[in-house]
């Protein structure tokens, strides 16, 4: 293991022209982490990974992986990283227990024992021709390549894509096992719901451009909250969406859902002004939280 | 050179490159029984020079034209140039095209060797195939009734190898250095045909003459492998060029970013 972090981007770029690309990257990513990536699809997830790899080259910055140069030491990198890229794709013609041999083999071998155990894991069907197997199947196939070396850092491009809520569980399972060891996950996703049992800190992407980087807790913290008040009367919600801080306001009968940032202060208060019949707090929304920063802003 | 690579992409042309080399054997035992009964009847085509030229003489009425012109030609060089250009298009291009070769880079393999490994995969099919010409025209000589000798037939089987790694050479250059299967089928396939048209057309014109230098099929066929036996300048030349166009495929794969 290398000391420092697993990943570190210096300001990398990929600029694709017309907007496209990554931007400016600056990025730190810790040992035994498991960091997730987010955003909207063309965000940049994809082409970040890609450059970690050296599949594709900056215009700018640079980036080190496991303390080493993407550019200058890509080779020792891609030995000590596994990759599953989000397109994957796998030759049709092959089982999947010859693809697998075949990509072990370009690492100068892996322990069976490792694969075999993967296999089980995800109840993957190694003796059928890829193409006759569903994207979730072949979505397993993927996983196992990536893991079955048991590498430093694993970097996943939608990891969970096609994968049935069981094999998720398995998944998220292995993660937190690998992250005990101290190996390091970066992965990618662009719903929050898929990432957010497991990762310990999250960056937003949006345009090739880096939103934010935090934990969940304090995204949460930040976060929109709400609260469901029940009234006795009938309530204007123009009252509520009048109020300092109030983001949101949504009627049901006579019940308001009431979005707010900061203090209830001025929400308690209005709504002590009717007959209040009950007061239920909204767990934070997480997909408020990333939809904020998903959504464009002016300018 | 990374072995699994070549491996695998042997495997998967396994059963077309089989099925091509029965097909050119079957073909040569054919037209070898063909010609006792039908090549004397023909004889030497009375047609235009330019049109004899690609038909390799059109001469008929000998067993040497008879499988100069059925076979030498057209057939052999394109069976070998269409298996070589579609298949180096196929593993590189193509393979960037479907997102396998993302996974296979992302494996601790340089790049130069990963071209190395597929040109030497391509290599391989394309002397099965000149195997195939070789055997087939032994076979199917021995039928029409013997007349061409086994170094004559070898010099052909020689030539069309060399034929067959440049025009995958070109493929190859074009696949790698591009990313774009559709680029490199057809910018092969046109050197190849281009090639053939020119090397039997130029020569009729003086002043475009020396354009016959610039195809590969003059270099394959121009010195007349079933009479003359082999041409070592011809290989030498077609050995030159498929080096130098591994090589550009391998720079050019090295230089650029692996397409989405």
């Amino acid at each position: 293991m290398s000391d420092g972090p697993a990943i570190a981007a210096t300001g990398l770029s990929k600029d694709y022209g017309s907007g496209r690309g990554l931007f400016a990257l600056d990025l730190e990513v810790e040992p035994g982490e498991i960091f997730g990536f987010l955003g909207p699809n063309g965000a940049g997830k994809s082409t970040t990974m890609r450059l970690l790899l050296d599949l594709i080259r900056p215009t700018s910055g640079s980036a080190r992986v496991l303390g080493l140069d993407t550019r200058r030491e890509s080779l020792e990198i891609r030995r000590r990283v596994g990759f599953l890229p989000g397109d994957l794709a796998l030759h049709p013609k092959l089982t999947g227990r010859a693809m697998l041999d075949h990509l072990a083999q370009l690492r100068g071998g892996v322990d069976p024992r490792v694969r075999d155990s993967l296999a089980e894991r995800f109840d993957a069907d190694l003796d059928r021709p890829i193409r006759q197997l569903s994207t979730g199947n072949r979505q397993k196939l993927g996983l196992i390549q990536a893991f079955m070396h048991e590498p430093e850092l694993l970097i996943l491009d939608e990891p969970i894509a096609g994968l049935d809520p069981l094999v998720q569980q398995s998944f998220h399972a292995l993660l937190g096992e690998i992250s005990a060891e101290g190996r390091t996950v970066f992965l990618s996703s662009h719903t929050l719901s898929e990432v957010e049992r497991v990762t310990h800190r999250l960056a937003i992407l949006r345009r090739g451009r880096l939103v934010v980087v935090d934990s969940l807790e304090n995204l949460r913290r930040v976060a929109v909250q709400r609260l469901e008040i029940e009234f006795g009367d009938d309530v204007d919600p123009a009252e509520f969406r009048a109020l300092p801080g109030v983001a949101d306001v949504e009627a049901s009968g006579g019940t308001l859902t009431i979005g707010f940032e900061g203090s209830a202060d001025a929400v308690v208060k209005a709504a002590a002004a009717h007959e209040v019949v009950a007061i239920r707090p909204r767990e934070d929304d997480l997909e408020d939280i990333f939809l904020r920063y998903f959504r464009e802003t002016p300018g | 050179m990374t072995w699994p690579v070549t491996r695998v992409t042997l495997r998967l042309r396994l059963a077309g490159t089989a099925w091509a080399a029965l097909g050119l054997v079957a073909v040569m035992l054919v037209v070898g029984a063909l010609y006792p009964a039908v090549g004397h009847t023909i004889g030497k085509l009375n047609v235009p020079s330019s049109v004899a030229n690609l038909l390799g003489g059109a001469d008929y009425g000998t067993i040497t034209g008879w499988f100069r012109s059925e076979i030498a030609a057209v057939y052999a060089p394109l069976v070998i140039g269409a298996l070589a250009i579609t298949g180096a298009s196929a593993a590189t291009a193509g393979e960037e095209e479907d997102g396998i070769l993302a996974l296979v880079l992302a494996h601790p393999s340089l790049r130069s060797r990963l071209v190395l490994a597929k040109a030497a995969a391509i290599a391989a099919i394309v002397l099965t195939v000149a195997l195939a010409v070789w055997v087939g025209l032994i076979l199917g000589v021995a039928v029409g009734g013997g007349g061409i000798t086994v170094s004559h037939i070898t010099a052909l089987a020689v030539q069309v190898a060399f034929f067959g790694l440049a025009a995958g050479a070109v493929s190859l250059a074009l696949g790698a250095g591009t990313g774009r299967r559709s680029l490199a089928n057809g910018g092969a396939a046109t050197v190849a045909i281009l090639g053939w048209l020119v090397n039997s057309f130029a020569p009729l014109v003086g002043s475009i003459a020396w354009l016959k230098y610039a195809s590969l099929f003059y270099y394959y066929a121009g010195h007349d492998p079933l009479t003359r036996g082999v041409d070592v300048p011809g290989i030498v030349v077609l050995g030159l060029v498929s080096l130098a166009l591994t090589a550009a495929a391998v720079v050019g794969f090295d230089r650029r970013d692996l397409r989405a």
